[in-house]
């Protein structure tokens, strides 16, 4: 079936989303429910010596005041990467140890919420505070080298092929620069909110999340009870983009005082305080060595890296997985380290490694291009590969050189004059026209499917997949709908919440590689169980017509070359997913962004009016909302590139600009037009639906054609993110 | 991000994201009517309760709140009307946006005494009765003007005003008048396009 397109259809979920019926976790207010805020640390670390709950626990309406005093009993969640289901392995207000500025030290429960944040601003701490350190310019001791670190092998290993550094001292032409990224936060508008409700002994937590499963299993293993006694409802998450990937440090918070209040519990962590109780993209600096040869031909990339953690925890890195595998370089040698520093553990944000690593390497592409004099699309197309550097494998398809000729005429790329601030707009500001690409590596994850069939037509469906926003609900109707051809009015998805099939964590732009060939694997087992009666009746009348009320079937799903025990891992809430490497072949999804920027003379503005983007994300199983995710993509590029920044307090730790208005975010007025093209040619090796994954690699190399464009307009190579006016003064 | 160096805060009607913020710090009239609001302790505690009138999609509502509760607050926790979101808490990203007397507001800035005697019009309110989408409501289905739809209910409030206010004029001007609401997914181009569509829907009914 993956050789024909799919057409054009309507998000599923947009009727309800537009009325403002669809449901969030916050969503759920009643009589009798408990309202909780969080009151948080204002050190950067050290010890709780004296904690002050008094004037909160006299606070008309509040009922319940909780404290590293009452708390001492609940476990820690472990860490998501080592094992556990937590952004990080530590559990706030369960010991006076204070890691991080703004992590929370009591949490306040009122009968309403006006009452609950008056207890919260009335908890008052001594602290006996310790030396602290948030910065990449830490001390060697708290530099840690990933290859040697107790990081997981080979995943963490460093990456390397050929004879880089050799290679690199024999080039002709050699390059070398170091990038900077900031830290930045995920920020999506749906805040951190809970809803957690005992009845019987059973626990209901209502939370957006892209992990429910995580939470239910970690929230077990914080509580000592069993799993099967836990209920995680998320139908709908309002944005996820990596914050929303594991069991959050609130959570069991929300639910312990349910447990000891005996009704349920709202807590919504407030938006300054996500900025420390949950995870951020961590800062960044890398520093790249190209070497070619006089013909172009990029023969050397040594990438070393460093990337901040916590304290606590390594958050690890892999920048160098992808830039090893944008071209194909004979030499690699990658080196990654983690700096240790005083915060929450940093995590996952949307093409967490893969925008940083291609910012500093397609920035350096460009650069080659000009110390050449090539055309920098030229210079791309002569440097692809079909193979990959690291593994020598094929690709298991691989349309890069597609998208950037595709791109370059959709945005009229030969009419570009080479000459940096050679290009004027009308209103006489300097144009810049850049390109850059991107990967990202095309995971898959172990699922299960159900999908039952009643007689009178209705059709439900369970995999483990949650609907964040990227449309998965209205992919997966395409896929019953054209499989069964049922009508879309029929349909019931039970995602992203527990009690039907695993929900595995859904993130690394797997959820469609894994939901979509499962969805069709399973509604061919049922089709199969049907066949032996007559086609030319509906499959609601052929189970009607052997006598059944139902028919339900489920298959299991691994991504090839996984072993059965990764089913182990799928059912207790761990990360099951695989890739980029496979047996036999390496699979990644391609972009090409064109951007042009324009850079008013005087006050050196810098305005993107125009993005054309094609994207190889094998077969488009929705197109609209593929479209709109690209899109989106590309406003997260903008951003990154020219806007966010999660200003450190050097002084006293944690983050400065914890809102909305100082951390600033792309609004309409930075957005023009973003034209958006897909290959749309399926993977047939990867998975018979022949689909690989979009969300992160639609953001993967805006941020370096943004900054080759504004080098074309200003002769300035800026190599700091996010790039802003006064850098061009 | 970029102010532009024209008079729009002559008119009252227009919200940036700037002046959302001022807006609410400013706003005296309906801290007029709230004087006729009267606080009252009752029985359960110390808490004083304040006794506010509002008329919500049409529907005449006499409440006993926390002085300090929210418009925002009061509708989603008292009402149970959550279309209308909360994104910050701070008047910065416009998820909550409801309709006050026809003036689109931020109802997180907006305390519920400063309502009292008003009309508020919120998502759950814009739909005919007969079960037909708004027009922007089903241009926003047609544009795919969303994703995640969390931010969705108050870009449609801000949508329907950024209409009426008369600041469709090009892409540009929309996009100005559109800056107070931010969509973390990116669903801008949707947006715009289910704006330019249903303007004119608007206009001709």
């Amino acid at each position: 079936m993956s050789d024909m397109p799919y057409p054009d259809a309507l998000r599923v979920d947009a009727f309800d989303k537009v009325r403002g019926v669809q449901r969030y976790a916050a969503d759920n207010a009643r009589p009798g429910l408990a309202h909780a805020v969080l009151a948080t640390a204002t050190i950067a670390r050290g010890t709780v010596r004296r904690i002050d709950a008094a004037a909160a626990r006299a606070v008309p309406g509040v009922r319940l005041v909780l404290t590293h005093e009452e708390l001492n009993g609940l476990k820690p969640p472990g860490f998501l990467m080592g094992g556990g289901y937590g952004f990080q392995s530590i559990q706030p207000i369960t010991s006076p140890h204070i890691a991080y500025r703004g992590q929370p030290i009591a949490l306040v429960v009122a009968d309403n919420l006006e009452a609950a944040a008056e207890g919260a601003r009335l908890i008052r701490a001594d602290y006996a505070a310790e030396p602290h350190q948030v910065t990449l310019d830490a001390p060697e001791a708290d530099i840690v080298a990933q290859a040697d670190s107790p990081l997981p092998k080979p995943m963490f290993a460093d990456v390397k092929a050929g004879e880089a550094d050799a290679a690199y001292a024999a080039a002709a032409i050699r390059i070398e620069a170091d990038f900077r990224h900031p830290p930045q936060h995920q920020n999506p508008i749906e805040m951190l909110s809970t809803v957690a409700e005992w009845r019987d002994g059973h626990l209901t937590v209502h939370e957006g999340t892209q992990n429910a499963e995580a939470i239910r299993h970690g929230l077990a293993r914080q509580l000592g009870i069993e799993p099967e006694r836990i209920t995680v409802l998320s139908p709908s998450a309002g944005g996820g983009f990596g914050q929303k990937n594991s069991l959050q440090a609130h959570t069991v918070l929300a639910a312990e005082a349910a447990r000891r209040l005996e009704r349920p519990v709202k807590l919504v962590v407030t938006r300054a305080q996500i900025f420390h109780d949950s995870s951020f993209r961590p800062a960044s600096r890398h520093r790249i060595r190209l070497g070619a040869d006089t013909a172009g031909r990029m023969v050397a990339l040594i990438h070393e890296t460093d990337s901040q953690t916590s304290r606590h925890d390594l958050f690890p890195t892999q920048y160098t997985e992808l830039s090893a595998r944008l071209y194909g370089i004979a030499g690699f040698r990658g080196r990654e380290r983690l700096v240790r520093t005083d915060v929450q553990t940093p995590g996952y944000m949307r093409a967490p490694y893969e925008h940083p690593a291609a910012f500093a390497v397609e920035c350096c592409v460009d650069e080659l291009a000009y110390r050449l004099g090539r055309d920098p699309v030229a210079l791309r197309l002569a440097n692809d590969t079909t193979a990959d550097p690291i593994t020598g494998q094929p690709y298991s398809s691989r349309y890069l050189a597609e998208c950037l000729r595709r791109g370059a005429a959709r945005f009229g790329w030969d009419r570009r004059s080479m000459e940096p601030g050679s290009m004027r707009a009308e209103d006489g500001s300097l144009m810049g026209w850049g390109v850059a690409i991107g990967a990202y590596k095309a995971a898959t994850a172990a699922a299960i499917a159900r999908l039952r069939l009643s007689a009178d037509g209705a059709v439900t469906f369970s995999v483990g997949v949650h609907e964040m926003g990227q449309g998965i609900r209205t992919a997966i109707f395409a896929v019953l709908v054209r499989r069964l051809g049922v009508e879309p009015g029929r349909i019931t998805l039970e995602i992203g919440s527990t009690g039907t099939t695993p929900q595995h964590l859904t993130a690394g732009s797997w959820g469609t590689a894994t939901a979509i060939p499962a969805a069709e694997e399973v509604c061919d087992a049922l089709l199969r169980a049907l066949e032996t009666l007559p086609s030319r009746l509906s499959l609601a009348e052929r189970l009607r017509a052997a006598g059944r009320p139902y028919l339900e079937v489920e298959v299991s799903r691994r991504a090839p070359g996984q072993p059965e025990a990764v089913m182990g891992r799928l059912t207790s809430g761990l990360p099951a997913a695989m890739g980029p490497a496979y047996p036999g072949y390496v699979s990644f999804s391609h972009v090409a962004h064109f951007v042009e920027v324009r850079v008013e003379p005087s006050t050196r503005r810098i305005r993107v009016p125009r993005v054309v983007s094609v994207a190889d994300c094998g077969r488009v199983i929705s197109p609209r909302t593929a479209a709109s995710q690209l899109r989106g993509g590309v406003i997260w590029g903008i951003g990154a590139a020219l806007r966010e920044v999660s200003e450190v307090d050097v002084r006293y730790g944690g983050f400065l600009n914890a809102d909305l208005a100082e951390y600033v975010l792309p609004v309409h007025a930075d957005i023009g037009t973003i034209d958006v093209e897909f290959v749309d040619a399926p993977d047939p090796r990867l998975n018979a639906a022949g689909v690989k994954g979009l969300g992160e690699v639609s953001m993967v190399g805006v941020a370096p054609a943004i900054a080759n464009a504004v080098h074309h307009a200003t002769g300035r190579r800026l190599r700091a993110l996010p790039i802003r006016v006064e850098d061009l003064l | 991000m970029d102010d532009k160096p024209d008079g729009r805060n002559d008119n009252p009607a227009s919200v940036g994201r700037r002046d959302l913020m001022i807006g609410a710090t400013l706003a005296t009239a309906p801290f007029a009517k709230a004087a006729t609001a009267q606080v009252t302790a009752t029985q359960e505690g110390m808490t004083g309760r304040t006794e506010v009138s509002l008329t919500v999609n049409g529907e005449a509502k006499r409440l006993s709140l926390d002085p300090r509760a929210s418009l925002l607050d009061t509708l989603r926790e008292e009402l149970a009307l959550t279309g209308a979101k909360k994104g910050c808490d701070h008047g910065q990203c416009g998820a909550c946006t409801v309709h006050l007397d026809g003036r689109r507001i931020a109802s997180c800035l907006t305390l519920a005494v400063q309502a009292d005697g008003c009309a508020v019009t919120t998502i759950e309110g814009v739909s005919p009765e007969d079960g037909s989408l708004h027009p922007m409501q089903q241009a926003f289905i047609d544009h795919d003007a969303l994703q995640c739809g969390y931010c969705t209910p108050g870009q449609i409030m801000a949508a329907i005003a950024c209409v009426r206010e008369g600041h469709v004029g090009n892409a540009d001007e929309i996009r100005e008048y559109m800056s107070g609401n931010l969509c973390r997914c990116g669903a801008y181009a949707g947006i715009l396009a289910a704006i330019q569509d249903a303007a004119s829907k608007m206009r001709a009914g």
